[in-house]
Order: C-alpha cells, then structure tokens, then sequence
C-alpha cells in the first residue's frame, strides 16, 4: 500500500498534462489502492466488473466513454480477473471511428485475446478496413495488432494487404508493415503451410535497402529469422550486411540512433547474429566478414553496458562462424576483462563466453581458472549454473571427479526442478563417458539416484545394472554392500519418522530423506537378487531389508513387487534352495501370523508378501509367486538351472539361438496344419515377388533418407567410444588395448560388407574391448586430443614447446599476481583452491606431461587417436602397425627413399605423422558446409614435401594465435569434427598416385551407406592408410593434389546436423563411380571382396 | 525473441504485461506467479539473469518496480536489459521523470508506448526520437479528436 502522501504528490503530478479524462477509472484505481486485504481488492473488482456489464449491455451505450470502459476493463484483467463477457463489446469499439476509442479497443483485443482465439473472425474485416486507412496512425495500430491477433489460418487475407503497405510513403508504417510481414513469417517458417509460393524474404531484402534505418532495421529482424531457418539463400546478402555493419560502426547513421555515445547497438547487435548464423561452418564467409567483426570489436568498449553487450554479442559471432585465429585471439583477450569485472552481469556473459571460447580453444580455460572458482563460489545460483556448464564443457578424464563432485554439490541444495533435471543428465552423461573406474560409476550413479532419482532416464538404471552385471565379485559385494546401506538409511530414517509420528513430539530436528524413487529400488531389488549371497551379513538380514522396502514404500508398485519377489527367489535359489533360510522363510505356510522360527519377524514379512501376492488381482505377480513356490520345491538342480549364480551377463550360443528362432518345436504343428490343407508359408518378399515384377528386389541405389540425428550421433560415438579406450588414465578399464583395438579393427572389417553394419558401428568398437555400457563419447577427450595434437609437432621437432605447457605453470603464477585479494586468504583456503584449481584445470598440463612423454611413444596416441577417430573406415591393416612403437616420425618423413619391406612400414607411420601434424593445427570446424576446407593426402612420391609443407605452415601460423596449435578438437554444440583418411599406395613405382580422402564428419555429420564402400574399397587397395584429423584452415598440404593426375583428389563426405543440410549434394559423384571403376580393375586379389562391386559394374 | 514483458511493484502485483508468445489466461497467471518470488526474492548484488524452465527471465529493477522479460535461451542478455533500460528511458522522458504511479494512471499509454519499442517480441524501433515522436504525433491527433475535430484529424 501506498502511503497517502505518495498519492496527493501523484494526483498533483498527473496535473494538466494528464487530464483526469478517465474519472471513473482513476476512483477505481484509487479504492483499489486503499484496500487492506486481498479479499477487499477482490470485492471492489467484482462490484466493477458487474457494473461495466450492466453499462456494456446497456443498448443506450455512451459511445464516447468507450476508451474509459477499455482500460477498465484491462485493468480487471491485469489484477488476474476474467473480463471475457466484454470482448465482443471490445470488437465492437475497435470500429469506432473515434480514433482513441479505437486505439484502446485494439490494445484491449491484443491483450484479451491471441490468435487462436475464434473471435478474431469477427475483427478481420474491421483489421483490414484499418489497414487501408487515410490515417497512417489507424494503419499503425491495426498493424501492430495484426501481429498479435492474425493466425495461420487468416494469413492469407491480411498478407496482400500488408505488403502494399510497404510502399507506404510513412516510414512508421513501413515498418510496422514489416513487422507484420516478419511475424506472418513466423507463423510458417519453412513457406510450406499457407505461405507456401508467397515470396516474402523478397519484399524483406527489399526494404533491407529503404532509406530510413529504422525500417531497415526492422528488416533485419525479419531476414534473421529467415536465416536462421535455412541460411543458404541468404549468403548473398553477406556482403551488404557487412558493409551496413561497418558503417554502423563507424558511426554513419544519424545521431538519434546513438545510445548512450554506442553508434546504433541495437543494429549492430542484430547484424552480429544475422553473421552468425550466416557463417557458421561457412569458411569463405567467415572470411569476408573477419574484417568487420574486428572493426566491430575493436570499437566497442566496455565502458557502458551496452558496449560489453555489443563485445559479447562479437565473441559469440566469432565462435559461431568458421574459426579464425586472431579473431579468436581478439574475443579471448577482450573477454578478460568480463571475468575481471566485479558485475555479476558481466562475469555470467564472462563465463558464457568463455565456454563458447572454450569448446574451440581448450587451453583457454586456463587463463582464467581463479575467475571460474570465484564464479563457482558466488552465492549467486545463476552464476554457479553457469560455471558448471563451463565445467561441463571441459570435462575430461582427469577432472571429473572434481567436477561431478561440485555437481552433485549444486544438486543437493538446488531446488528447481527444472535445473535438477539438467544436472541429473550431465552428471549421468559425464559419469558414462569419463566414469574412471566401475566403482566410482556404481557409487556416483547411485548417489544420484539418492539426490535426484525422480530425474533419472530408466535408460540409465538398465547401463548401471549392465555394468553392475559386467564386473567381478568383489564390485558386485561392494555394490550390495553400498545398497544394503541405502535401504538401511531410508528404513531407519522411516522409522524415526514413524516414531517421531507416534509420539507426537512434533519436534523433528531433522527433515526425514526422500523416500527412495521406484527406479533405484528397482536396481536395489536386482542386485540383491543376483548377488544378495555376497553380502557380508546373514542371508535373513538381506531378506529383512528386501522386504523391508515395502514397509517404507507402502504404494508400491506392481512391478516394484514383482522384482521384488524375483529377487527373494534367487536369494532364496543362492542361499542354500529350500532348506536355506530363506528359501524356508518364502515357503512357510502362511498361518496367520503364528510366526514360525523360519526366519524370524522379517520370514514372517516375507511369507506374508508371498501369500498376498499369490492372491494378488495381479496376474502377473500371482503368476511370479506360483513360479517362486513351484520353483524353490523342486530339486535343487532344477532349481539351479532356473536361476544360476551370476548369469546374468552370458552370452548366447549362436548355435542354440539359431536352434530356437527355427522353432524345431513347431515342427509337427506345421506339418499337421500343411496335411489339413492349409498353404504353406511364404516370407514377405517372396509373397511380393510372386505379385509383382521381381525387379524391385535387390539393393537400392539411391541414398537413404538421412536421419538427421540419429545416426550422426551414432556415427560421432564411434569415433570417440574407443577414445577413452586410448586414454592412459582410463587404460585399466580395458584389457589389452593394442590387440584389442587391432580384434576391434578386424572386426570392423569383417562387419564391412553388409551396408547396415556400417551404419551401426557401435557394435564394432564394442567388441574392440572397450567399455560396454558407455554409449556416446562424442565428445572430445581433451586429454587424448592434446597428447597427439602435441606430440605431434614435438615429434616434427620443429615446434616451440606445446603451449599448454607453458600456459598452465604460467597462468598459475599470473593468478597468484592478479589476486590480492587472495593473498588475504588464510594459506590454507588458498592452497586448497590451488589444488581445487589445479583438479579442475590440471588438464591442460598433465595432458602436455602426456604429450612431452617419450617420443617413442607419442607416436602411439596419435595413431591411435586418429584410428579411433575413424574406427568405421579403418580397414584391418593399419592398426596393427600402429601397434609397434617406433622411431620419431619426423625421420621416417625424411627418411623416404629406404626401400621395402622397411619402406612399407615407414609408410605406415607416414600418414600419421602428417596427418597429426595437421591435427595440430586444427581448429574448429562448425558444423556446415566443408567444401572448401580438406586435407590433400600427400602423394606417394611427394611425401616428404607435402608433410614438411604442413610443418611449415605450422609453424608459420604461431604467432597468430600461438595457442591455437593444440585445440586438438572441437566440441560443443555447433563444434564440428573433421577426420580425413590418407591412403598412400605403397609402391610408388607401379602406382604413383596417392590417394587422399578428407573426410570431414563433423559432429552429427551424417554418413550415407552408400558412401561408405568408397572407404572400404580405398583400404582394401591402398593398403597402408593414416588417418588423422586433417586441418581446418587447410592451405598447407594442398599443393599436393594437383600433383598426381591419378591422385584422388579429395572427396568430401560433410554434412552439416545443425544448419540442416543432412542431404548432401554429391557434384563427385559421377567422378566417384568412375574412379571406383578403375580402382577394381586395379584391385589386387587377396583384398577383401567388394560388396558392392556387381553394383557399380 | 522476447516472449514476455512485465512490470511489476516491488509487492508483486502486476503493472503491465505483454505477451509475445502465445499464453492463455491460465498460463499467464502461472507465470506471473512462479516469477515473481523467484525474482523478489534476488538480493540486490546478483546477476539480472535467471534461468526459468527453457526460458531466461531477465530483470532489473527502477525504484519500485521491478522490469522482467522472458527470453530465449540463446539471447544476449546485456541487450535485453538495455532493451528494459530504453522502454525506462522513453517511459522517463515521457511522463517527465516517471514513477509507479504514473503507470498505474496511465498504464495504457505504457502500452501504447511498448508497442512502439518491441513489436512481435523484436526490438522494431532503435530511435528513441522517433518513438517520441510517433507517440506525441498520436498525442496531438487524440487531442484534435476529443476537440471536436475528428474528421479533421482523421483526413490527415
């Protein structure tokens, strides 16, 4: 309420200017304020509201008062009451002629109603009356209201009419009208509904050129949303929207656009985004605009807020569109200063910044490791919500306990579901890919369950059972271990509360936990079940807790008590059959509670769940409690076989499997059923076959419909499913990794000729020994990524130091420096920071420990990870000698000319190392169109020229951006990855040609079966192929294809998941088959044979 | 885009608000109501920004009203709140020195003032002289049209 002083000084402030012209409205408004309660406002509202229908329905309506009983009106709406009796009244004003009653009847509509709304029928007509009004201030009004209240139902009658107001001679109105254009627009974004044909995006470049900046810049608005839905038409326009950036930036446009001294932010801002999206992935664009976004950057200063928005709104262009180092450089350097800043504000778009930074840029992140830990500690919920998506972005092996630690943290005094929900997924998605050991995945997951259960995928409790299953008996003790102290905890926390309850002391010193959510509990039952005989208490004691669940969880489920009564009979099955306490305790005759000595209060428990269940109205656990009691009386052998110890994770024989889907069983029912005259069964195809002509059997040849997500993902978790396989720190969770990889490999080879197995490689690096419940390790892992980028050129010998390591010591030392303040820290806090910093950001400089490792070995991790990067197409051969560590490779590039068989693996290791030299000098690759960015495989002959090509363009692209030599690999959402695959022929003699294939398939990018073969049949014939991560700015290395006539030159398999183009255009493709024809003729016997090799004939 | 604007009074009751998005009334009571304790209860010294179910709320405060706008995800929020910060200075320069109550009096010439800001969720016009002037031009006429001279102010 406000005080009655503030109300005499407001009615004398609304004085003359504000003429009390709504008398009636300013008593309400008044009464309103004096009311003490709730129930009062609510009182004078409805004695208004009752009063404004008797006036409204009135036919001797005061026609004039019209805008007084609209805001009335609204004014009721505002305080949250229904005032629909009067929207047809409101419909009816909005055709007054009285301007002022019109305008406040055209508010009122566009507040009461949306366009959704049936009543709005009844407004069009009036809408485009207005519309084609005299008065340019009606036109305005209804075209503002056109945007609120016109559907897709109605576009087509309000469109023609809109449009021809663009040649409006007002430029008001000109921009209303595009306004309205933009939101017609929006309400059919891909031109496929009632737009279909209507060319709007034309009318919008039109008035990109109108001669008033405030119709262009609603243009502007209007043409993002159209390139954010497909930005291929719009490229053309790049070169006007740098130029109107440019002079907006230099301050061209006149000064009423200024704002706070900022020449015209609002524009500038949304050209940045409209360069974004169209950028993005585009490298010959990026280029043209890099000039203006400099020019951009530069100029703002972040003196006032509006200048750091602008900075930011630059940075976030520049790691949206194709990367480009001294930009990069640029946005890093400015978005220091965020993070310095004391403003909240400014260290959250700080953050935001740098993770976008980040996902391009790893060692970025440690520049500024005590401004993160101050962010991580603010009291500020927003700020720490968007650190720990920082963090997660830079997640990798070494930090992710740390990391989920200050997660789980976040998580269990977090209240909003919603982010709940969201730190629930990251830790689930973190612990699968970095997890690094199976306890700690057990223990984690579990405690995620215990703090946010109600959150957790069902997916994730079928990996955690999975896994549980996979391990030995010690975790499998360890993990029943951990849950009988989860259900000890939940029953005695129930059972305080129970007695709390009882006695009614009403003083709970503590809030009673959670009850578990019904998803562990399925877990717990399970593994109780299958390893309960583990535990190191009695078997009654596990029986006790088992059934103790349903004491807490009293509405539990039908299928919550039927695993429950599953695990009671493998309990029983494992402790000793019938005659084992608790196989007695479950088959005691149920009494009435007489309670036998079986198995004590908790026996009794049991039986009593086995005979209700035996009486449930479920069938199913009525069906589960006769198998249980029919089980546990037979012999023990039959019993054994029922529920074996620890089966769980047997593998079928083929051979029974193939025995059972013949259903030999049936055999006798068939042959009966043909005797009787029935017509013997025929499969689906053979049934077409015979209807139609036989042509349509066989393969297809054209490309499969791209999924746009599906399998991209699939496709991206196949490079990395093995990465981590590769990791040294997580080496212990495989078996032996060199055969392994080279078992994984073959398999993969073995699995080539079917088309689908291709698509689905998941199954391959499965078998190559690596984790098996991980799903999707599509992104990077840095630590790998850094060992090979760096241990590349330190191979080359030809790089200064790696500059994560001289980043890491050094920015360590540069914090101690910029924080006083820290320095007021108690020693203790401080080095605990230190080492939390040090957990968290350790990265960087254990990964160039890794890297400076001995060169011998360096070699290793970036074949490796340039194997994995590309486990699909690695044919069989190469990863065997990827195996055998050997010399420097530099030598073995320069050292070309020592004859076979040595020469044979030296060339082996001869794509590695080029294409790992590349990989050093990788940047990001958004996601889009890579036609211009490809590695060229260096031909046989010209190998060493091409490789020391690649060196010197390393080293001559340091000083750029010096930091830039070892991102390694890109992640984040719009992060792409490129792996190209060099195939060098081994004897240059016969066959001079080299044959390169970049292969860029950047995250999500989407590889057509029908491209896959090219891949096999290239390994099949070049034998010995590297593989790597070709460079992104790929100017070295492109001297070599026009070298060799034969050499195939590049073929690009890109897509691009985000910007839509999941179907590619194949120009090669003609090409391609032609190529692929020679190849055969070429093809040597021994190789593999070519699946497809009848098709392309 | 921007899907909401709200003003609201430091009690949280509702001053103004738009919707750009598609809300109905139930909706929007909810919104209004899990808002705003989350934003009054903000001490002053944090971030504007607030994460809200797949929305960011961006909000700042002038005196006694609090000024919310529900945005994308992806949106620049230093723009957003420069975008509150102009419809304050408009609102401002309009009512000379403007105050809660002025938007309790007037709150439909808030509205009509807003339009002219943001038009379908997007900032329409940058030049706070030309909303002055649409707006007092709008002014004038309803001045001639309450003067008796409608038609003369329509045949303009």
């Amino acid at each position: 309420m406000q005080s009655k002083l503030e109300k005499v000084v407001a009615g004398l402030k609304t004085g003359p200017r504000f003429l009390k012209e709504l008398r009636e409205f300013d008593n309400l408004v008044k009464a309103i304020g004096e009311c003490k309660s709730k129930a009062e406002e609510d009182r004078v509202i409805s004695q208004e509201l009752e009063l404004l229908k008797q006036r409204l329905s009135d036919p001797k309506l005061d026609k004039s008062r019209g805008k007084e009983y609209m805001i009335r009106l609204m004014y009721c709406e505002i305080l949250g009451h229904d005032a629909s009796f009067a929207y047809i009244k409101a419909l009816q004003f909005a055709s007054d002629p009285n301007i002022h009653t019109k305008k406040a009847a055209y508010l009122a509509l566009t507040q009461f109603l949306d366009y959704n709304d049936n009543l709005v029928l009844l407004l069009v007509n009036t809408l485009l009356l207005d519309m084609k009004s005299d008065n340019y201030l009606i036109v305005c009004t209804a075209l503002v209201a056109a945007t609120r209240l016109i559907g897709a139902d109605l576009v087509n009658a309000v469109y023609p009419v809109a449009v021809e107001r663009l040649r409006h001679p007002k430029e008001h109105v000109r921009k209303k009208a595009i306004m309205a254009l933009h939101w017609f627009g929006q309400l059919d974004p891909r031109r496929d509904g009632p737009l279909a044909g209507v060319e709007l995006d034309k009318h919008f470049r039109t008035m990109l050129c109108d001669k008033d900046p405030s119709v262009m810049s609603a243009s502007l608005c209007a043409l993002h949303d159209c390139i954010k839905v497909d930005p291929r038409p719009y490229k053309n326009l790049i070169p006007s929207f740098t130029s109107i950036l440019k002079q907006v930036s230099e301050h061209r446009l006149p000064k009423s656009y200024d704002y706070h001294r900022f020449p015209a932010p609002f524009i500038q801002i949304k050209l940045l985004k409209i360069l974004a999206a169209l950028g993005a992935g585009d490298r010959a664009a990026s280029e043209n605009m890099a000039a203006v976004l400099h020019q951009a950057l530069r100029r703002a200063s972040t003196s006032h807020t509006i200048g750091s928005a602008i900075i930011y709104e630059c940075v976030r262009t520049i790691t949206t569109i194709y990367p480009n180092p001294q930009l990069l450089a640029a946005a890093a350097e400015s978005i220091a200063t965020f993070l310095r800043s004391p403003s909240h504000n400014l260290r959250y778009v700080g953050i935001d910044a740098l993770a976008g930074i980040t996902a391009l840029n790893p060692a970025a992140a440690a520049e500024h490791q005590v401004a993160v830990l101050d962010c991580l500690e603010d009291p500020d919920d927003t700020l720490k919500l968007k650190t720990l998506e920082l963090l997660y972005k830079m997640t990798k092996a070494n930090n992710i306990q740390v990391i989920v630690d200050k997660m789980m943290g976040f998580l269990s005094s977090c209240t909003d579901e919603h982010i709940r929900k969201d730190i629930v997924r990251k830790v689930c998605d973190l612990a699968e890919r970095y997890a690094p050991s199976p306890a700690w995945f057990v223990t984690t997951i579990s405690e995620v369950f215990r703090l946010g259960g109600e959150h957790v995928d069902e997916a994730d409790a079928h990996r955690l059972v999975h896994l549980i299953a996979e391990q030995d008996a010690s975790l499998h003790a360890s993990a029943v271990e951990a849950y009988l102290e989860l259900l000890d905890g939940e029953s005695a926390v129930a059972s305080a509360t129970e007695a709390a309850t009882a006695t009614a002391s009403g003083t709970m010193t503590r809030l009673p936990r959670k009850k578990l959510p019904e998803t562990i509990l399925l877990v717990i039952c399970w593994v109780l079940g299958e390893f309960g005989h583990l535990a190191r208490r009695p078997a009654q004691a596990v029986l006790a807790r088992l059934v103790g669940i349903l004491n807490v969880h009293k509405a539990a489920s039908d299928r919550l008590r039927g695993c429950l009564l599953t695990a009671l009979a493998k309990l029983a099955a494992h402790t000793g059959g019938a005659t084992g306490p608790v196989g007695q305790a479950l088959i005691q005759p149920h009494d009435g509670g007489a309670g036998s000595a079986a198995g004590g209060a908790a026996g009794q428990d049991a039986a009593d769940l086995v005979h209700k269940c035996l009486n449930s109205q479920s069938l199913e656990l009525q069906q589960r409690a006769h198998e249980l009691q029919a089980l546990l009386r037979s012999t023990p052998p039959v019993l054994a076989a029922a529920m074996p110890v620890d089966a769980s994770c047997e593998e079928f024989n083929p051979q029974d499997l193939a025995a059972v889907a013949a259903l030999p069983f049936l055999e006798g029912h068939v042959a009966r059923a043909l005797a009787g005259g029935a017509a013997p069964y025929l499969p689906p195809e053979a049934r077409g076959g015979r209807t139609g002509d036989g042509g349509s059997k066989g393969l297809r040849f054209a490309a499969y419909e791209p999924a746009p997500y599906a399998i991209p993902l699939a496709a991206a978790s196949t490079s990395y499913a093995a990465t981590g396989t590769y990791d040294s720190r997580s080496s212990s969770m495989t078996g032996a990794s060199g055969p392994g990889l080279a078992a994984g490999a073959s398999a993969a080879a073995a699995g080539v000729p079917s088309a689908s197995s291709i698509t689905e490689p998941q199954l391959m690096v499965k078998s190559a020994g690596g984790r098996k419940w991980g799903p999707a390790q599509y992104e990077t892992d840095y630590g790998a990524s850094a060992s090979s980028s760096q241990a590349a050129p330190l191979a080359a010998a030809m790089v200064p130091p790696p500059p994560a390591a001289a980043a890491a010591p050094r920015s360590v030392g540069a914090h101690h420096s910029r924080t006083g303040s820290s320095a007021s820290l108690t020693g203790q806090t401080a080095s605990e920071r230190e080492r939390l910093a040090a957990s968290l950001f350790g990265g960087s400089g254990s990964g160039t420990t890794t890297a400076v490792r001995p060169t011998a070995a360096a070699p290793l991790p970036a074949g490796q990870r340039q194997l994995n990067g590309n486990a699909i197409a690695t044919a069989t051969r190469p990863a065997s000698s990827y195996a055998v560590p050997t010399a420097n490779p530099m030598d073995l590039l320069l050292d070309l000319d020592v004859p076979p068989p040595q020469q044979q693996q030296q060339q082996q290791q001869r794509p590695a190392g080029a294409a790992a030299i590349a990989s050093g000098n990788e940047a990001s690759q958004p996601a889009g169109n890579w036609m211009d960015s490809m590695m060229a495989a260096p031909a046989g002959p010209m190998l060493p020229a091409a490789p020391l090509g690649g060196i010197s363009q390393v080293g001559g692209s340091a000083p750029l951006g010096g930091s830039f030599l070892g991102p390694g690999v890109p992640n984040g959402p719009s992060g792409g990855m490129m792996y190209g695959i060099q195939a060098s022929r081994p004897p240059p003699q016969q066959q001079p040609g080299g044959m390169g294939i970049a292969m860029p398939a950047p995250m999500g990018g989407m590889m057509s079966s029908l491209q896959q073969p090219h891949f096999v049949q290239a390994s099949g014939l070049g034998g010995e192929m590297g593989m790597g991560m070709a460079g992104g700015p790929a100017g070295y290395g492109a001297a070599a294809p026009p070298v060799q006539p034969q050499a195939w030159q590049q073929q690009q398999l890109a897509a691009g998941m985000a910007s839509g183009m999941a179907a590619p255009i194949w120009p090669q493709q003609q090409q391609q088959q032609q190529r692929q024809q020679q190849q055969q003729q070429q093809q040597q016997a021994g190789r593999f044979a070519d699946p497809f090799e009848d098709l392309l004939s | 885009m921007i899907h909401f604007v709200i003003l609201m009074s430091r009690q949280g009751k509702v001053r103004l608000a738009k919707w750009y998005s598609t809300y109905n009334m139930k909706e929007r009571a909810r919104v209004v109501k899990e808002i705003t304790p989350m934003i009054l209860a903000r001490p002053l010294k944090l971030c504007n920004f607030l994460d809200w179910k797949n929305i960011k709320l961006i909000y700042k405060r002038y005196a006694s009203l609090y000024f919310v706008c529900g945005v994308d995800a992806g949106d620049n929020e230093l723009i957003t709140l420069e975008i509150i910060h102009e419809f304050v200075e408009v609102l401002d320069r309009y009512f000379q020195n403007v105050c809660e109550l002025d938007l309790i009096f007037n709150f439909h010439k808030a509205y009509y003032i807003l339009d002219e800001l943001l038009v379908a969720g997007e900032l329409q016009e940058p030049s706070k002289k030309a909303i002055h002037k649409h707006i007092q031009d709008q002014d004038d006429m309803v001045e001639k049209a309450k003067n008796g001279t409608a038609e003369e102010g329509q045949a303009k």
